[in-house]
């Protein structure tokens, strides 16, 4: 079960990100919960992988691990070769909302990572502005957050996520707040930055179309307790439109990752959810 | 550039259009209430007049005014003192109450053993209190501070600790991802979101400052407002005592209009922009 090489895998072709077995329990009132039973995954260098399941099935928590933001109950997460036990500096981190502070500027809040890692912000000043002029906020540095758009708050906040250069991204949901116009934009957005700024990518989503069009490989996450029960690669080339969208390939993969989350929904759901009838009309044969 | 022009146009346009009618707006609300009030000043006064009431029970505005400005310099004498009291109860109010709040933020245990009991002593009607100030203070300055920071503390406390507590969870990761200290949480992200929140809860706590010395004031003292007050009632002299609360209320507005002006100041460091 060796993940395939992807393009930009490092000259020492270990995988940026490994998962062993993880799993992850909470402790609640109502008793244990398991929320993970058992991850494993690698993810190599410049890889854009997504975390893909429906609400709940443990693909965030699965992330804030890999951040060092929750600790495993089981197996254990190595990241550029050590494993993770709290959290690293050189994480960058996405989350649903964009999370910004109200009363700071879009520029001051990109470079905020870097006032709290202590370091020069004067250096980062002009990093910062080509950040901007790459998502397409070139002249809204000075505008306050509630003075931006969703989608452009959302761009800020991926920003953020890049200023100190991390050697990964951690996505976790970022467009599921957003409409759907402004969410195909901003696929196309990442998409996009990516080709100028490398990076290897977590995404975790509940959308089938997000994760084919961005990922290079697709996790599916499912079952209760869950696990990982789809391994699958994006078969397109970069960079891509949305054009791709419209091949049979992609309605096939889709169709792929839909039935496999639909057989783990079900799966958890009882056998009076079942996707098949047990006894078929005859007609239907 | 594109982004950036199209900006400044819909901003002048929308400027533009609703300048007239704001204006008119700000007139309407320094007018009206303005208006009313002196309806209502002219209806006592013609009351007072008609009706022959003595000024013992009613003085009516006018003979008030004519008190007020023949001996404006006794009045500032109570004054004085009165709204320093104020102040100083307020800003050790305002002290006391944002460390009491980061107190009960920052340490579970003190949060649980302080909140309750701070509940319950609200539950006190705290000028039932104000006696024993007296006695553990005596009859100076101290205990009439003291129990202005009693009264004026508590809104302080709440309005702090749901500002510290209202930063978004999602935030709270971030930082810890970029491994910063609790100190760096507190400063940058914490107490600036905290800000509004203690200033609404200021604002609570200088109106209550003002109560609490004057209750003190009522008690036992040779100076303050709240002494004219009661030396004034005790000796039926209403015009007296009308005069006093009048200037009360100038000293109540002067105190508040400060919090107002500071909150005014700090908010062009961490207004949202709208």
């Amino acid at each position: 079960m060796l993940p395939q090489a992807a393009s930009f895998a490092s000259a020492s072709g270990e995988p940026l990100v490994i998962a062993e077995a993880v799993g992850k329990i909470y402790y609640g009132r109502e008793g244990a919960i398991e929320a993970i039973s058992s991850a494993s995954l690698m993810v190599d260098r410049g890889e854009f992988v997504s975390l893909l399941g429906p609400s709940g099935c443990g693909k965030s928590t699965l992330l804030m691990i890999i951040a060092g933001l929750e600790p495993p109950s089981r197996g254990r997460v190595i990241l550029d070769g050590m494993p993770v036990t709290r959290p690293r500096r050189d994480i960058g981190i996405v989350f649903q909302d964009a999370t910004l502070l109200p009363w700071k500027t879009a520029l001051e809040n990109v470079l905020f990572p870097i006032r709290m890692l202590k370091l020069p912000i004067e250096k980062y000043r002009e990093r910062a502005h080509e950040l901007f002029e790459t998502v397409g906020l070139k002249g809204f540095e000075n505008k306050k957050p509630a003075q931006l758009s969703g989608g452009m708050r959302q761009r800020v906040s991926i920003c953020r996520a890049l200023i100190h250069d991390p050697s990964i991204l951690l996505m976790d949901e970022p467009f599921s707040a957003l409409d759907a116009i402004t969410r195909d934009q901003m696929n196309v957005v990442l998409s996009e930055l990516l080709e100028t700024y490398k990076k290897t990518v977590v995404f975790v989503t509940h959308s089938i179309r997000e994760a084919a069009f961005l990922s290079d490989r697709v996790f599916i996450m499912g079952g209760r307790p869950s696990s990982i029960i789809l391994d699958l690669s994006m078969p397109f080339p970069r960079p891509r439109s949305f054009d791709i969208e419209d091949t049979a390939e992609f309605a096939r993969i889709c169709r792929r990752l839909r039935l496999t989350v639909e057989d783990a929904h079900t799966g958890q759901s009882g056998p009076q959810m079942q996707r098949q009838p047990p006894t078929p009309a005859p007609h239907q044969l | 550039m594109t982004h950036t022009t199209i900006g400044t146009e819909t901003g002048a346009t929308l400027k533009a259009a609703p300048g007239p009618s704001i204006a008119r707006g700000g007139f309407r609300a320094v007018l009206l209430p303005l208006a009313l009030a002196f309806a209502v000043l002219t209806a006592w006064q013609i009351v007072v007049t008609v009706m022959k009431i003595p000024s013992v029970i009613l003085p009516g505005p006018v003979s008030i005014a004519e008190y007020i400005f023949s001996k404006f310099d006794i009045l500032i004498v109570h004054a004085v003192p009165t709204t320093l009291e104020s102040l100083a109860g307020f800003l050790l109010a305002v002290v006391l109450g944002i460390a009491i709040a980061i107190l009960i933020t920052y340490s579970n245990a003190a949060r649980e053993a302080l909140y309750p009991n701070l509940v319950f002593f609200q539950l006190i009607p705290k000028i039932a209190l104000a006696p024993l100030f007296i006695i553990w203070l005596g009859v100076g300055t101290q205990s009439r501070v003291a129990f202005s920071v009693f009264i004026a503390f508590f809104p302080i406390v709440i309005a702090t600790s749901a500002g510290l507590t209202s930063v978004d969870k999602s935030m709270l990761r971030l930082c810890r991802s970029l491994t910063a200290s609790e100190w760096q949480v507190f400063t940058s992200v914490r107490f600036p979101a905290a800000i509004p929140h203690i200033f609404s809860g200021m604002k609570i706590a200088v109106t209550l400052a003002i109560i609490g010395v004057i209750i003190g004031e009522f008690i036992t003292s040779q100076a303050g407002l709240g002494y004219l007050i009661i030396l004034a009632t005790s000796r039926a002299d209403t015009e007296v005592s009308m005069a006093a609360i009048v200037v009360l209320c100038v000293c109540g507005l002067l105190l508040y209009g400060l919090v107002a002006l500071a909150e005014w100041l700090a908010r062009r460091f961490y207004s949202d922009g709208t």
